[in-house]
């Protein structure tokens, strides 16, 4: 674990008068991460985003944004993040293409002379360039949403920082942006995903922070939270045979399925088959994203005299 | 916060300094009352341009043929005028939308009403009502210092007005019978030309009338500033009768006493209206006709604190008395002045008593 | 920054609308005096309007003592109300702060662009009253009378156009007061129309001060204090005291309210 930091925060904490929102956030993201921000809504993770961009101020705690302190920095962070908070925004009268433009020309860095191209390809990206030029007004919501990934994209960020970037989409929509995000992953750019959609954390992330209630009750290599669990998942209808035969290490079992304790599947099949167990399927099991995430939050509850 | 302080520190200044420059103190001066007086008489004539704000607590009943009058004591009224010589000047009323200029040239006065846009022009009446030149500072002061001698002034601390430091000098009346308490003129230290005037009523705090200058200079206005040739397109009317004062004066058939309460009469009022005493003490009598003469009885009825009886209808605002005689439906005599109450009841029985009837003309 | 804020109010159909119904009212006015041929009483009525019948080239001028008073400082209101808070509202403004926009330089645009609508307004204002004018009012007498100063002198044509410049210079001049105090409380309020609200509530209220004699003190700082004195440019000779105040004055609620809205949006958290 060498990579270079993109944001570290330490002891991150908002509070909203005598709400806590954050926590003491403590956020490890390294270059060329996909980070997934997994939390509930009202877990905080919208106000954790808006504090990493300079939108909120934190009651107290650092914060650092590829390599340099925010939000005093800005000014030098800023340019290099392209970034999505609570759904795009757009000005309704204008078409997506000057609505690009606006946003382009407000800031630094924005070069007039390829703004054209650059937004172009910015479209392209993200299956806009066909699009005419009525008002955003009569977009669609999941073009509402492509046009804010577009206007994220706009200057080739280093940092992605997207906020439930897959809502309003359809089953399509959300399977390419999925692949526009690993392209550009792929090719480098650090990428910062909150959603409180398990499934599709769980689909893209490499690395996954879960917050729960403002505190970060989980941060880990999404491999390392799914390792194999040592045990291995039998289905067979002879349900029965395998007991008698694996006295003393079958775990746990149904009508039409065991989970051993095992270290080595393949040597288990054989063993079955030797024996004439019919296996149905056979598989080391690995936890899903959802029992560890269950399992962190209930622990933090403990931790705090919540649900015992 | 450190953000709202500097916002706080700075609004803070600029009200300061917005409060501050009206709140400048006033150099004080070691010249005698006898000095300023002398400085002040000696420059009556002097000449001088200005910009000028007059303010009234009179509250006037308000009639035809005397409301601008009302105006003038009740309210605040802004000017510019520009004072060649006594026979030379411009004073300019400052209206909201537009304004009204009188222009005298020798012993004629032009008044120029932008609002009507109309031009006319008048001989100056023996006897006319108050106008706003008038009300200028140094008119007003020297009209307050007739009869006023050297017992009858004091020191009093310099103000600053307009600008200067200016030495203040206090008139008390010569006469009991004025109803005026005391005068107060500041004057310009360089020239002797009176900055400020106030005049308080008997036993009252704050001034009854207030005018000053704001902006001064006592340089000699050139002949451009105090000329008027009416736009092209504009005719220039002439008013034979200037105010309601002016036509009683012209027209009605009755001489009034030479003496009434025992103040004489001004040599200049030798007709139908007769102005008695001079300075702090001064009284006109005007003979009013029954058509005139009932609304205006009705006007002064409503006025707080008026004193009514079948022949007599009498108010007091601030140092100013008025008295009107006569039942409703009758003419009768309006007295206005500075007097004190009983001196203006005395010289209403004297009117009444001695005015002479010329008969029809 | 400041080019594209302008861009976005040229661009707004809104804008010009406001500016359709600001207009409208002068436009109103100039066919019924032109129809009906009766102008107002000498001394009531906004000012220069009882000259327009006899001068259609005062018209302008006229015009601007119509809007003056409540129309143009109710659009100013508006426009202003809707910088920060309606930036907020419709979620534009967390992506111009990431674009990144300085919070300041975002202040001092959004007042130049209020400032950018005043200039339009008041233009469009004064061309079409000065069209209005030359077709429909007082054409046949012109030539007899001409242009006179309030103050009864004669004014040559250069001389009344410079001064109706001036005099359209210093209205909007006047609507910086406005439109700094909009600006600020567009970055307290949640939305326009409160901000909005809360302007014109000010101005109301010291238009209400002014008349009364018990609030003296404050006259020197009610924003609303000056705004007639263009009428002042006209008089002869010009009397500058009341417009030079009426500037500094303007200029002084502008740092006072830019720097309010300045300590207030810096440290603001940006939530919608």
């Amino acid at each position: 674990m060498t990579r270079e930091s993109v944001i570290a925060t330490a002891g991150l904490t908002k509070r909203f008068g005598r709400i806590t929102a954050v926590d003491s956030v403590d956020l490890d993201v390294r270059e060329g991460d996909v980070y997934g921000f997994l939390g509930a809504n009202g877990s905080g993770k919208t106000t954790t985003v808006r504090m990493l961009l300079g939108l909120v101020l934190a009651t107290s705690g650092q914060m650092e944004v590829l390599g340099q302190p925010m939000p005093s920095n800005w000014r030098d962070v800023l340019p290099r993040v392209g970034a999505m908070v609570e759904g795009s925004a757009a000005y309704p009268h204008l078409s997506g293409r000057r609505n690009l433009a606006l946003i382009d020309a407000a800031g630094p860095g924005g070069q007039r002379a390829d703004r054209k191209s650059r937004i172009a390809e910015a479209l392209e990206r993200v299956g806009l360039l066909a699009v005419d030029d009525r008002p955003v007004r009569a977009y669609s919501l999941g073009m509402r949403q492509r046009l804010g990934l577009a206007g994220a994209l706009l200057r080739r960020p280093r940092l992605l920082v997207l906020d439930e970037p897959t809502n309003g989409l359809d089953p399509q929509g959300i399977q390419e942006i999925r692949k526009l995000l690993l392209d550009l992953n792929r090719t480098g750019t650090t990428v910062f995903l909150s959603s409180h959609l398990l499934t599709e954390i769980e689909q893209m992330c490499s690395r996954v922070g879960v917050l729960e209630r403002g505190r970060l009750v989980l941060q880990a290599e999404l491999a390392d939270l799914r390792r194999a669990t040592g045990r291995v998942e039998v289905r067979t209808p002879d349900v029965d045979l395998v007991r008698t035969l694996l006295d003393g290490v079958v775990e746990e079992y149904d009508a039409t399925r065991l989970l051993v304790r095992e270290s080595d599947p393949a040597g288990l099949n054989a063993r079955l088959v030797r024996a004439g167990v019919r296996v149905t399927a056979l598989a080391a099991e690995q936890r899903s994203l959802e029992d560890v995430v269950l399992e962190a939050a209930a622990a933090s509850g403990d931790r705090f005299g919540g649900i015992p | 916060m450190r953000r709202w302080s500097v916002v706080v520190a700075g609004t803070l200044l600029l009200v300061a300094a917005i409060a501050g420059v009206h709140r400048l103190p006033a150099a004080e001066s070691d010249v005698g009352a006898a000095e300023l007086l002398r400085q002040v008489r000696g420059a009556e004539d002097h000449s001088w341009s200005g910009y000028i704000e007059t303010e009234g607590a009179l509250q006037l009943p308000d009639t035809d043929g005397f409301s601008d009058v009302g105006a003038l004591f009740g309210e605040r009224t802004t000017m510019r005028a520009w004072w060649h010589d006594g026979q030379h000047w411009r004073v300019a009323q400052l209206l909201l939308a537009g304004e009204t200029d009188l222009i005298h040239r020798g012993d004629t006065t032009l008044r120029w009403d932008y609002e009507r846009f109309d031009a006319t022009l008048s001989r100056d009446p023996a006897i006319r009502l108050p106008r706003t030149a008038d009300l200028v500072p140094p008119v007003l002061a020297a009209r307050l210092l007739r009869g006023v001698d050297v017992d009858d002034v004091e020191r009093i601390p310099a103000k600053r007005t307009a600008g200067v430091s200016a030495p203040g000098l206090r008139l008390v009346p010569p006469s009991d019978l004025s109803s005026i308490d005391h005068a107060d003129v500041w004057l310009d230290p360089g020239s002797g030309v009176p900055l400020r005037v106030e005049v308080h009523a008997d036993g009252a705090d704050s001034p009854a009338f207030t005018s000053q200058f704001r902006e001064f200079s006592s340089a000699r206005p050139s002949t451009d500033e105090v000329s008027f040739e009416p736009p092209p397109g504009v005719e220039v009317g002439f008013d034979d009768v200037l105010d309601i004062a002016d036509a009683a004066n012209q027209y009605a058939s009755v001489r009034p006493p030479d003496r009434v309460a025992g103040l004489e009469r001004a040599a200049s009022s030798d007709q139908a209206v007769g102005v008695y005493g001079r300075g702090m003490t001064e009284m006109i009598a005007i003979p009013i006709r029954d058509r005139e003469a009932d609304p205006l009885r009705e006007q002064l009825a409503q006025t707080a604190g008026v004193d009514r009886s079948a022949e007599r209808t009498a108010v007091s605002v601030g140092p100013l008395g008025v008295v009107l005689t006569g039942a409703a439906g009758e003419g009768g005599w309006l007295l206005a002045g500075t007097l004190t109450r009983e001196a203006l009841d005395r010289a209403a029985d004297d009117v009444l008593a001695d005015s002479v009837f010329l008969g029809d003309r | 920054m400041i080019r594209v804020e302008l861009v976005k109010l040229v661009r707004n159909r809104r804008t010009w609308t406001t500016i359709a119904v600001i207009d409208a009212l002068p436009v109103l006015v100039a066919v019924l005096l032109a129809v009906t041929d009766i102008g107002p009483r000498p001394g009531t009525g906004p000012a220069f309007l009882s000259a327009v019948l006899a001068d259609g080239t005062l018209f302008p001028l006229a015009a601007l003592g119509i809007v003056l008073p409540l129309f143009l400082p109710l659009a100013v209101a508006i426009t202003a109300g809707e910088a920060i808070a309606g930036e907020a509202q419709q979620g534009t403004l967390r992506y111009l702060l990431i674009r990144p926009v300085g919070r300041t330089r975002l202040l001092v645009a959004k007042l130049v662009s209020i400032m950018a609508f005043v200039v339009l307004a008041v233009l469009v204002v004064a061309a079409t009253a000065y069209l209005l004018g030359a077709l429909l009012l007082g054409n046949e007498s012109v030539s007899a009378t001409g242009p006179a100063s309030v103050s009864g002198s004669a004014m040559s044509t250069p001389e009344l156009v410079g001064r109706t410049l001036l005099a359209l210079g210093y209205a909007m001049l006047c609507m910086l007061g406005v439109a700094a105090v909009g600006l600020f409380l567009s970055t307290i309020a949640r939305s326009p129309l409160g901000a909005a609200l809360g302007t014109m509530a000010l101005l109301v209220a010291s238009t209400l001060l002014l008349t009364l004699d018990a609030a003296d003190v404050l006259r020197a700082y009610l924003p609303t204090r000056y705004w007639l004195a263009f009428v002042d440019l006209f008089r002869d000779p010009i009397l500058w005291r009341d417009v030079l105040r009426g500037v500094l004055l303007q200029l002084a609620y502008v740092v006072v309210f830019l720097g309010a809205a300045w300590a207030n949006f810096m440290t603001k958290d940006v939530t919608d």
